[in-house]
Parts: C-alpha cells; sequence; structure tokens
C-alpha cells in the first residue's frame, strides 16, 4: 500500500528550489508534518503526517508549497467568476466544520445575496486571497464563518484565520477600504436532544468519545455542549431518533437525498463521505450519476439514510470515512465501518450487499478517491448485467 | 436484559407475505440495543427492498411502545394505529409479541426476533452473555453472585468437575470455569465453609411452565 501510494501524486508539495527553510511551516503544521532536517538543515515533509488543512500552503512566504486543494489561482478564478454568475459585491466564506450549507451563514450575517465560497478550514485562506478580493475582484464585504477555535479540525486553522483577519482589517482601513471590510464570527454545530424521546438506553453514553453525555438515574441523557465535538456518532447510534446534529438534521439530509435522487441519471451512485476525507474541488463537474453528501463526520453517516437512498432507487451507496488513524473525531471512522458492515450483512441477505461499499481514505492523495468511485461504478455495472 | 437477534430477513419476507399492509411495532424496553423505533424504520426500508426482489410490494407503517411486554402500554400505544393493518411484525422478545396477541385476540401477530436468553452486555467487549437461566431456585447469595447454571457447562451445583485446568473449562479452552471463579470469590469473602453445604439436585418444580405468579387472588382485585 505504502509503495503504491508513494507513486501517487500527493495533494502538497515542498518546492526545495524556493524553500528558505525559515522554518514557519513547522512552527504553524498542527499535525508534526513538517521538520527541519537536522543535518541538511532543510524543511522535510512527511506526507503521511499531513492532514491537508493548507496552514503551511497560506502561511509560506516563499510560496514553496503547492497544494492541490483551494490554491491562489483556483481561488482566484473561482471568484472572478462567482463574482459574474451571483452578481454580489460580497463574499461570503464558511469552514465546512461550521456549517452545512449557506442559509445558516446568511442568516448569522443578515444577508440574503452574496457570493458563497465553503472552505475545509478558512486557515487554509492566505491574506493573497482576501486582499486580492477587496483590491482587484470588486469585493467590497468579506463575511468568514469560522468554527470556534476550541472545535477546529486542525486545530490551529481557526485561530490562524482570527489573527489575519485582525491584520488584514487594519491593512485595508489604512489603505483606505473602510472599517471591517472583513467580518469574522465563529460558529459550531453540535447535538440537539429532545428529552422526551430519550429512552434511557444509555448508547449516546456509550458511544460519545468527549464524555459529552451523561445519564444519570432515570433523567434523560443530558449533553455538556462544551464538551460536545458534533462528531453525530451519537445521533447516528441513538435507537430512539432522539438525538439531532445542528445543520445535519435528519430531515434535511433525507430531503437532499431525495432532491440528489431526481437529479441523477442511472445507475445512480450516492456518496455519504466524511467532509475531512476528501475535499471537492471548486470547480468540479459532476458526473451526471453521482452526487454526494457531506457530512461532519463519517460518524453522522446514518443506516437510517443509507436505506432511504436505496429505497429510492439508487444503485450503490458508497460511505467514504477517513482511514482511523486520521479520524479528526477519535472514533468516528471506526464506528462508521461497523455500522456499514452489520448493514452489509442485513443487505447482503436480500441480495443488495454488493451495492454498498465502505472506503477509508484521505486527502492527501487526491486520485484516491476518484479510483476508488471508478471501481465501485464498475463493479455495480458488473452486478446490474449479472442481475 | 432479554437478548434477541433479529431473524433473517428471508424469513420475515416469508412470515409477512400474505400480507401487505403491516405495522413493525419496535420495543425500547430492556433489550440492548434496544429495536425502537429506528430499527422499525430501518427494518421496514430493508424489508421494502427485500420485497421488491420478491416482486411484492409492502405498504409498512411504524410505531415503536415503550414496554411490549405490558398488556396497558401495547393496549394504548397500538390501539390507535392498527387502522387497516393486517399484520403486526414485532421487535420485541416472545413475551412482547404474546403480549400484543393477547391485547388483540383477533390481529396476526408475527416475530421479527429470535428471542435467545437473559443476558448481561458487556459494551467494551461488544458481547452479550447469558446470565440468568430463570430457573426460579436462585443461588447466586451462596455462590458469591456468580450462577453456576449459565456459567458452568455442565450447570454443576457442588463445585467443579474433574474438566478444570487453569481456571478454565474443559469444553471450552476459552471459557473460565464458573466453579473456579466462584472459589476465588468465596475464598476473598472468607465464605468457603459455605461451599461445605451439599446442594440436593435441583428442584425442577420450583418453576411450572408455563410459569406463573398470581400477585393477588382474583377475587380480592374484584371487590
Amino acid at each position: 500500500m505504502n509503495q503504491q501510494a508513494a507513486e501517487q501524486a500527493t495533494a502538497i508539495k515542498l518546492n526545495e528550489d524556493y524553500c528558505a527553510s525559515c522554518s514557519l511551516c513547522a512552527s504553524l503544521c498542527p499535525f508534526e508534518a513538517i521538520k527541519r532536517d537536522p543535518e541538511t538543515r532543510k524543511m522535510v515533509l512527511e506526507i503521511e503526517k499531513c492532514q491537508v488543512c493548507g496552514i503551511c500552503y497560506s502561511a509560506c512566504p516563499a510560496k514553496a508549497i503547492d497544494i492541490f486543494y483551494y490554491d491562489l489561482i483556483s481561488l482566484t478564478r473561482y471568484l472572478e467568476n462567482a463574482r459574474r454568475e451571483y452578481d454580489s459585491d460580497t463574499l461570503v466564506v464558511v469552514c465546512k466544520g461550521s456549517s452545512p450549507d449557506f442559509d445558516t451563514a446568511g442568516n448569522l450575517f443578515g444577508v440574503s445575496k452574496f457570493i458563497p465560497l465553503s472552505v475545509p478550514c478558512v486557515g487554509r485562506l492566505s491574506e493573497d486571497i482576501f486582499l486580492k478580493a477587496i483590491t482587484s475582484l470588486g469585493i467590497k464585504k468579506i463575511y468568514v464563518l469560522a468554527c470556534d477555535e476550541n472545535y477546529c479540525r486542525f486545530e490551529k486553522g481557526s485561530a490562524l484565520n482570527g489573527r489575519r483577519v485582525t491584520a488584514l482589517n487594519l491593512l485595508l482601513e489604512r489603505l483606505g477600504f473602510g472599517e471591517d471590510v472583513i467580518v469574522l464570527k465563529r460558529n459550531s454545530a453540535k447535538v440537539k436532544a429532545d428529552r422526551d424521546k430519550c429512552i434511557r438506553c444509555g448508547n449516546c453514553v456509550f458511544y460519545c468519545p468527549y464524555e459529552a453525555v451523561k445519564l444519570d438515574g432515570t433523567e434523560p441523557a443530558s449533553f455538556d455542549l462544551e464538551l460536545c465535538q458534533g462528531c453525530g456518532i451519537c445521533v447516528a447510534m441513538c435507537p430512539a431518533m432522539a438525538l439531532e446534529l445542528e445543520g445535519w438534521e435528519r430531515e434535511y439530509i433525507s430531503a437532499l437525498i431525495l432532491e440528489l435522487c431526481s437529479q441523477m441519471q442511472q445507475p445512480k451512485v450516492l456518496v455519504f463521505r466524511c467532509q475531512w476525507s476528501t475535499f471537492p474541488l471548486l470547480d468540479d463537474d459532476l458526473e451526471p450519476n453521482v452526487r454526494f453528501i457531506d457530512l461532519p463526520c463519517a460518524g453522522r453517516v446514518d443506516t437510517f439514510h443509507v436505506l432511504q437512498a436505496f429505497a429510492q432507487g439508487v444503485d450503490g451507496v458508497m460511505v467514504v470515512a477517513c482511514p482511523a488513524e486520521d479520524c479528526k473525531l477519535k472514533e468516528g471512522s471506526k464506528e462508521a465501518y461497523w455500522g456499514i458492515l452489520q448493514l452489509k450483512g442485513k443487505l447482503d441477505q436480500i441480495g443488495l450487499g454488493e451495492r454498498l461499499h465502505f472506503c477509508s481514505i484521505a486527502p492527501r492523495y487526491p486520485q484516491s478517491f476518484t479510483q476508488e468511485l471508478r471501481q465501485f461504478k464498475e463493479k455495480l455495472e458488473i452486478t446490474a448485467e449479472g442481475g | 436484559m432479554i437478548v434477541t437477534e433479529l431473524k433473517p430477513l428471508d424469513e420475515i419476507l416469508s412470515l409477512i407475505s400474505p400480507y401487505s399492509t403491516v405495522l413493525i411495532a419496535g420495543c425500547d424496553g430492556c433489550t440492548q440495543p434496544p429495536r425502537s423505533i429506528k430499527e422499525a424504520e430501518n427494518l421496514s426500508r430493508l424489508l421494502e427492498l427485500g420485497g421488491r426482489h420478491r416482486d411484492k410490494e409492502f405498504s409498512f407503517k411504524v410505531t415503536t411502545i415503550p414496554k411490549q411486554c405490558d398488556s396497558h402500554l401495547v393496549a394504548t400505544t397500538l390501539r390507535e394505529q392498527l387502522q387497516g393493518i393486517e399484520a403486526v411484525l414485532s421487535l420485541g422478545c416472545g413475551a412482547g409479541v404474546q403480549t400484543i396477541v393477547r391485547a388483540f385476540p383477533d390481529l396476526i401477530v408475527l416475530p421479527a426476533q429470535n428471542t435467545l436468553f437473559i443476558g448481561m452486555e458487556d459494551r467494551e467487549g461488544a458481547l452479550l452473555e447469558e446470565k440468568c437461566a430463570a430457573c426460579g431456585d436462585c443461588l447466586l447469595g451462596l455462590t458469591g453472585g456468580i450462577c453456576p447454571l449459565t456459567s458452568c457447562a455442565k450447570g454443576l451445583l457442588n463445585g467443579p468437575c474433574g474438566g478444570c485446568s487453569n481456571g478454565k473449562c474443559e469444553v471450552d479452552a476459552e471459557k473460565d470455569c464458573a466453579w473456579y471463579l466462584i472459589i476465588k470469590r468465596l475464598e476473598k469473602q472468607g465464605k468457603l465453609d459455605t461451599l461445605e453445604e451439599i446442594h440436593p439436585p435441583r428442584n425442577f418444580q420450583v418453576v411450572m411452565r408455563p410459569g406463573r405468579i398470581i400477585e393477588r387472588p382474583l377475587e380480592e382485585v374484584k371487590q
């Protein structure tokens, strides 16, 4: 696997020719994936540790780091096109972790017409793109919805963005662009419990990786939202459907499944993916028969929704989690794996097991997701011919 | 708790095949995890998909009952929901199924689960183990709280057989010898002398089948 992986292109590359060995990247990397080699004094990237947060890319003063996702060129191209498409000079940037859709963000900032930009962690956005947007792309106001600092999946991303926004606002004011051109808010999506529906089984208490739930005596389960990290494992595990995850409510996902099903051509493939396992590109063209539902963690993948998709006539369901050791939410990948394995066993009994596929993917090798999807589609076609 | 497991879907499909409109009734009660509303929803979809495979269209409704073995809760929860229902598929244990039958004598009630045993769940080990044989003559007070009837492969009442080796059972080397555990525990409690007492063979008359307890004589209830 490792040898095969090494031959693949990686999402982050360190260009030695440009690197000045300033080691800013190493000081910012939350995962200790970049280090200075004590002998050669050069910076070395250990790709297997990299979580592709993009913080190093956004901070490198020598532009010695290349990134596959959301680099300055693709962001600029997106904003240029979006400026025309949305006919707006307001930009709303959200971290995928703080909000799954733009309605919440729009409401929070009180804006309805804007250019939407969703990124996996706002820490990956350098000063350059903000300045470019304001000074040369005709954008007048930028709203940023980041995650709460102690909720950031990349540990330092949200805090770094906060410091940048403060500095940029000072700079832009001096340059005559007005006060508070960039408005930053923070949000984090957490569990919501319906005490009336709780049957006191204790599943949430057992599965919560953060010890955020208590079940004392005969009282319904009570959640400490300070501790909740919004992985959604408890929601997927609750037998009474008494729990919801803000922003990813069961009804919302169900409605999304219906809508996506109506858009798809056959054979329909619906992909439930952890939004940290693989990042969509800004200019990704969707294949006519494949649609995606990005979830805050594979732990929120719900057998309820997988079955709903099959009942709606989807031919194949793919569940994409991060490798267990990369899970940003401790146990999410592992729980998703067991949940899907059990469901697959049941689907096997009615001849549909082959149509459900679980895989672990990390964004550090951008091709691995496309390969996995292609293989699954090929397998589905064979199954379809056989059946 | 009562430990149950879902029947093979083929078997459930055969059971419900004569009917088209089926109510799936979950139970929030003792089994772990509870076969509650979500299990009912998921089963309805699985059976819908399985039915399509067999060219049979079902129409499912789902509900759940706080405790399926409680005749009052069953009657009050289901009463309003039976309009147009041809059969009820129960996610409860065998007692749950029969409580529904008792409450609605004219209704077809079918089991979706196989009821296995009375057990304890060890979540860390993702394990459900039989812990009580419902023997009607509880010995736990004399055996350090460890049941030899369920934990000993031979159900012995007076100490280990010759097959105990290094604390493991000759029937399955993975399994602890129940009597080894009992003796260790009694030793710790300083109660080894309770073993001096010889237990006569079990009195199978204690529990007549079907088991029955009359909490109050009927005449008293009527007064």
